[in-house]
């Protein structure tokens, strides 16, 4: 109300010969009424006990108007206001980053027909991290950084210089109020109800026949502290984008192998997952008979190595160290030194490890000797006995192209192939090529024994074929963890750790206060509180009563104020 | 006879303990004018037998959800009718803290109607206890949802005093247009509340009839452009059947052999069509029941309960909404923002991930936040502060209610289609 109206000349100064800066509300010194609104006032508005701010300066220049654009509750309400429909309109349709693999500019489309189009073309697909969203996060910290200080410091100065008289004007325009007259000579009066006052926990000053008893004044710093909690917690919320200070992958573990994990020196492997489900007779009887399943656990036994040499050196082994165990689960993630591991899916589908074929003379049956092939990691050569396979091209998606010649279709396992120039006794002096197809279905489907024929020129003089099962070997199944590093993830949590102190500070703790004077016999008492007045008015009337003064906790409000 | 059973029983004894209570509130504040009595020592007696019974009736209901919680082996606030059976209790615990802070026994007058709807809504979801997820398995679901669920009680309870102080301090005698539409508004409120009752008053009708329909209705994918036959139940007559669907069986009802309408294709989804269903009947019934209600007290509900509270001071009742609001905000902080983001950061990976029910708890949260800062920096007091906290109430039901049956995400609950 009385926010950013000025009076053009600005006298200041107050009766008792304070001088205020200007802006001023109630006189710093006594509490006196300066301006037209508060005189006008029946109850007067004793928020940041009237003290001028830093934004109401005499003639602002640049800086100045910035600062007091944010230094506005006005504007700091609407930006909250702002951001919280903002917030609302990102929930009306699920948010692109809920889908892992989509293309926005269709998915919408086909899903949600030409509403979801209009819904993608404003950009509200991806609300949380658009442009004006992320501004109005920058300029709510802003507001919480300069709303803050704006006020702090004026109000700690005006707390900590308070005077013990205060101006009559002051005093009967508190909300509770208290008039009446009193034998005693006035310091006398108030000597003797300083101990009463005491003993509910004020500090009590006293000066002459006037008195000032405060407590609980940190709780009107709550506000601040919470304030600055959520700046923390706002920079941390920004500062987590920057490079390096954050790592989100979702990533394949197939059991049995340890995975590199990128941009890190470890390497985690998947040493058996298992999924349980509730049985029949766990399910509620809505979801029985109706085949529905209902996972109990999801568990990943993981080990996490760290690579001590050879890490980047093609074609050698790395030399990996143990460093931690530990079985993940939904709630349960891995964390070494800050690497977290997380549960997030999982495939029963066996998965084609190595597999040891034999080199087989296909006229006579003769077995020249095993080779050990890594469907992942193939070396260069492989011996059998007298032969040599040197590899020359690995598939890890077989497939033909239009042309007819073989290409690669991905780079998931689905159909490994290999090609091999294989040399030794009895074949050609330089070689014959051969493809080699690990899974079966795959031999057949390609008619690996066709293909060879035709590229040995006619005939198939050796083969490789695996003799018994002990000769393959399966990832059971894979696990997908999500590899995660949040280096900001200590400061979100000070902060919001900050944020709650404040708010525990200024909503579960009062600060009050109460001033009273005595002038000729006449003892004029006025409180105030920021919440609560009806414990203050309670604790008011208590005192009171003890010094035979017979007063109702309701008659201590002071009704001329009363809009209802 | 086990101990689910036994909490289920306590859960009843409860809830008829609250609507006894309520009762009792009225004939307290009714009965002042009964003949040859002292109104003050009425109304101060039988608040005090009224608060009594409604304290007896949260032991009750304390019963119930230990009870469950040893019988079913987590803390029972994993669906939908255990959470909602929760929130009625904490509504009745944060009752109980702003009684003892301002003595204020009327308060309950409107607490337990608020809770007694609550307590009916969670019963209207299957009770069985359901096994736990991967997801839900942590001491954090006890933590998380029950600390948020105590901070929005404290809301409810805000909204409840805010509602009384407009109850109070509208005045309807003035035609001006301020007051006209004051008028409206708080009658509207009061209409949304019947509507409310007139849900579950309809559902219980329908399933104590044992009311069933079903529907065949072609599901088609846009993407494969497959289409698929899925079997929609109703336990209300359908006025509307599902979008693109064929009557399988349909119990008449008063004539009614097949249904009025069919729902509109934007409502494709599986259960849309039933729950624009349960939305007509609701206002159908709400309708009624409201007519019938002004049939009976031939003024506006609001102008009605009026009198009941000329005793209050509406200064008080500004604080003890404002107070309730003022103690539930911390508490929500904890522990439906940053509970919830220690649970999120542990479960998922991440603390913040933009699910809808995050942003409705942020917006509670900031909604909450603009009505201290409009109350304590800018002096919105009073009337305008009541609006605030009946606004307020409306989104945390929305979050906690509204989120589920319409958006859904990661936290929707089995049984909310």
């Amino acid at each position: 109300m009385s926010e950013g109206s000025k009076p053009l000349i600005q006298n200041t100064k107050c009766e008792c010969g304070h001088q205020n800066p200007p802006g001023t509300v109630l006189c710093e010194a006594c509490g006196k009424p300066l301006t037209k609104e508060a005189e006008a006032q029946q109850i007067l508005e004793m928020r940041y006990d009237g003290v001028a701010r830093r934004s109401q300066k005499a003639n602002p220049g640049f800086i100045d108007k910035v600062w007091n654009f944010f230094s506005s509750v006005k504007v700091a309400i609407y930006l909250i206001l702002l951001t919280l429909i903002g917030s609302s309109l990102g929930t009306i349709l699920p948010q692109e980053s809920t889908f892992l693999n989509i293309d926005p500019s269709v998915y919408y489309k086909e899903e949600y027909g030409q509403l979801g189009h209009i819904y993608y073309l404003l950009g509200l697909s991806h609300t949380y991290t658009s442009w004006w969203f992320v501004l109005l996060l920058v300029m709510i910290g802003a507001s919480l950084v300069i709303c803050s200080l704006d006020r702090v410091l004026p109000l700690y100065k005006a707390l900590s210089r308070q005077r013990i008289p205060k101006h009559m004007s002051f005093l009967t325009r508190q909300r509770v109020v208290y008039q009446g007259t009193v034998e005693q000579d006035g310091a006398e009066w108030v000597e003797r109800v300083k101990p009463l006052i005491k003993k509910k926990g004020y500090r009590v000053r006293t000066d002459g026949g006037t008195l000032l008893a405060e407590k609980q004044r940190f709780s009107r710093w709550g506000p601040y502290v919470l304030h600055i909690g959520l700046i923390i917690f706002l920079l941390a919320v920004l500062g987590r984008n920057l490079p390096g200070l954050h790592m989100d992958e979702h990533m394949a573990f197939p059991e049995g192998e340890p995975v590199h994990i990128k941009n890190t020196s470890y390497y985690l492997m998947n040493d058996g997952f298992k999924v349980e489900f509730y049985t029949e007779e766990d399910m509620p009887n809505e979801f029985k008979g109706k085949g529905k399943v209902l996972p109990k656990k999801f568990e990943t036994e993981a080990i996490l190595y760290v690579c001590e040499s050879n890490c980047n050196t093609p074609g050698q082994e790395p030399q990996l160290k143990e460093v931690t165990r530990h079985n993940i689960e939904v709630n349960h993630p891995l964390n070494y030194k800050g690497l977290k591991a997380y549960q997030f899916d999982y495939d029963l589908t066996p998965i084609l490890r190595t597999v040891s074929p034999m080199l087989i003379d296909s006229k006579t049956g003769e077995q020249y000797g095993k080779i050990d092939l890594s469907i992942k990691d193939p070396v260069r050569e492989y011996k059998a006995g007298d032969y040599t396979l040197t590899l020359t091209q690995t598939f890890t998606d077989f497939g033909l192209g239009d042309d007819g010649k073989p290409v690669n279709l991905s780079p998931n396992p689905n159909a490994p192939a290999f090609l091999f120039l294989i040399k030794g006794p009895n074949l050609p002096a330089d070689g014959i090529q051969y493809f080699y197809f690990p899974k079966q279905v795959d031999k057949e489907r390609f008619q690996q024994d066709a293909i060879n024929a035709q590229l040995a020129g006619g005939e198939n003089l050796v083969t490789l074929d695996v003799l018994s099962m002990d000769d393959v070997d399966f990832a059971e199944s894979t696990t997908y963890l999500n590899i995660r590093v949040d280096k900001a993830m200590p400061f979100i949590w000070v902060g919001a750790f900050i944020g709650m102190i404040g708010l525990v500070m200024g909503f579960y703790f009062h600060h009050r206060r109460i001033w009273l004077r005595v002038d000729d016999g006449t003892l004029t008492l006025g409180a105030h509180t920021n919440k609560n007045w009806f414990g203050l008015r309670r604790e008011v009337a208590a005192i009171l009563n003890q010094m035979n003064i017979e007063v109702d906790e309701k008659s201590l409000e002071n009704n001329r104020g009363s809009q209802a | 006879m086990n101990l689910i059973d036994f909490s289920g029983d306590a859960f009843v004894v409860s809830f008829l303990l609250y609507c006894a209570s309520f009762i009792m509130y009225a004939i307290a504040v009714m009965g002042r004018r009964f003949r040859k009595r002292e109104p003050e020592a009425h109304l101060a007696k039988w608040g005090k037998i009224a608060f009594v019974t409604a304290s007896i009736g949260l032991i009750g209901h304390l019963l119930y959800f230990f009870t469950r919680w040893a019988g079913s082996g987590h803390v029972p606030v994993s669906n939908m009718y255990e959470f909602m059976s929760f929130l009625s209790m904490a509504i009745m615990i944060a009752f109980l803290v702003l009684y003892f802070i301002y003595k204020k026994s009327l308060l309950g007058l409107f607490a337990l109607p608020l809770v007694i709807l609550i307590m009916a809504y969670a019963a209207v979801f299957p009770q069985e206890v359901q096994p736990l997820i991967p997801s839900l398995q942590s001491y954090w679901l006890g933590i998380h949802v029950t600390l948020a669920a105590l901070g929005d009680a404290f809301f409810a309870v805000g909204f409840i005093a805010g509602l009384m102080h407009l109850l109070r301090t509208v005045n309807f005698t003035a035609t001006d247009k301020g007051a006209r539409r004051e008028q409206r508004w708080l009658e509207l409120c009061m209409f949304a509340i019947v509507v409310l009752l007139g849900f579950i008053l309809s559902v219980y009708s329908f399933r104590t009839a044992g009311y069933e329909a079903v529907f065949n209705q072609t599901q088609i994918d846009p993407k494969t452009e497959t289409s698929k036959i899925v079997k929609v139940e109703y336990n209300m007559p359908p006025i509307v059947a599902p979008y693109q669907s064929e009557t399988e069986s349909m119990q008449s009802f008063l004539g009614m052999k097949s249904p009025l309408f069919e729902a509109p294709s934007w409502m494709h989804g599986v259960n849309a069509g039933r729950k624009l269903n349960t939305v007509i009947w609701s206002l159908v019934s709400g309708i009624i029941l409201y007519g019938l209600l002004r049939l009976f007290i031939r003024r506006p509900i609001a102008k009605f309960i009026q009198p009941a509270l000329n005793k209050l001071n509406p200064d008080d009742l500004d604080e003890i909404s404002y107070r309730a609001i003022a103690i539930g905000f911390p508490v929500f902080t904890l522990g439906g923002l940053i509970f919830a983001m220690i649970w999120a950061e542990i479960a998922w990976g991440r603390f913040w991930g933009w699910d809808p029910k995050e942003v409705w708890a942020l917006i509670t949260w900031l909604f909450y936040s603009v009505y201290l800062h409009l109350r304590l920096s800018r002096g919105w007091q009073g009337k305008y502060s009541s609006w605030l906290s009946v606004i307020g109430f409306i989104v945390v039901m929305f979050t906690l209610v509204g989120v589920n049956l319409i958006i859904a995400g990661l936290h929707s609950y089995a049984g909310t289609d």
